[in-house]
């Protein structure tokens, strides 16, 4: 790993730190006492979910563009468009979890089929059947295939972002801008740890691409050495 | 140094545990991958 990742990589643990810190010591909440910190990384978890399926979409409309064109370029789009799945499912997954937590503990249910929780459930489904697609699909249509319904899936983001303001819901309504409900004294532990999430996802789906464009290098380089002796044997054959 | 005392709720624990498991747990699998990747 290059050194200037690994730098990357310790700067990004010392925010997590300093994120976690800032998450214990800030001032219990009036109304829901210390239960209120699962909100330092829920938050940030919840709205880092929401940036990975745009840069799918984006590399998915990319993998399109090219891959008639250049098949390297539509090669790294491929790899960013299944990184950013993978960070996708993996922040949603913890969106999802310690919201059920937090819900659990707050209004003593795991969870409640309003429009919020319905289509951040769904955005994950739609993530999850985009890589089980991926790995199941045999064919050489796998890159394309994905690339539709990536586009497609990402038309639930909006839907579920815009859901609290839409319909009425049991989910808390924004708690940023107009009306916002966070108190400015959770200002510093929430931001450490949103910045902290968010270069942490960052380093994840640089590694993740890397290891995909690896993959990528090794499968063509070993078609191509098949191919290579495939025809190199077709050749004493017909000779 | 950490209050630990304010993470004193049960659900709290079990979230913040979550968190952790399921991004470190995510990461030492991709660093894994990293590694076989290298090749001989």
């Amino acid at each position: 790993m290059p050194k200037w990742a690994l730098a990357y990589l310790a700067l990004t643990l010392v925010a997590l730190a300093i994120g976690f810190e800032k998450a214990m010591t800030a001032p219990t909440e009036a109304t829901m006492g210390n239960l209120y910190r699962v909100f330092f990384y829920h938050l940030p978890h919840a709205i880092i979910s929401f940036v990975f399926p745009y840069l799918n979409c984006v590399a998915s409309f990319a993998y399109l563009y090219w891959r008639n064109r250049d098949a390297d370029r539509a090669a790294a789009a491929d790899a960013f468009a299944l990184a950013s799945a993978e960070m996708t499912v993996l922040y949603a997954s913890i969106g999802l979890a310690t919201g059920s937590l937090w819900g659990r503990a707050a209004w003593g249910i795991w969870w409640a089929w309003d429009a919020r929780m319905t289509t951040y459930l769904l955005l994950w489904l739609l993530y999850v059947s985009y890589l089980i697609l991926r790995g199941v699909s045999a064919t050489g249509q796998t890159g394309v295939i994905s690339a539709v319904l990536a586009i497609f899936a990402a038309i639930d983001v909006p839907i579920c972002f815009m859901s609290i303001r839409w319909w009425r819901t049991q989910h808390p309504a924004p708690v940023f801008g107009d009306g916002g409900s966070v108190d400015p004294v959770f200002f510093p532990a929430l931001l450490w740890n949103m910045a902290a999430w968010a270069m942490w996802g960052a380093f994840l789906l640089g590694m993740r691409y890397a290891v995909e464009r690896r993959r990528q290098r090794q499968a063509a380089a070993y078609a191509v050495g098949f191919l290579g002796s495939d025809t190199a044997e077709g050749l004493e054959g017909a000779r | 140094m950490i209050p630990f005392h304010t993470l004193s709720e049960r659900h709290l624990v079990y979230a913040y545990c979550a968190v952790w498991l399921l991004q470190f747990g995510y990461g030492i699998w991709l660093a894994v991958q990293w590694r076989k990747s290298s090749g001989p």
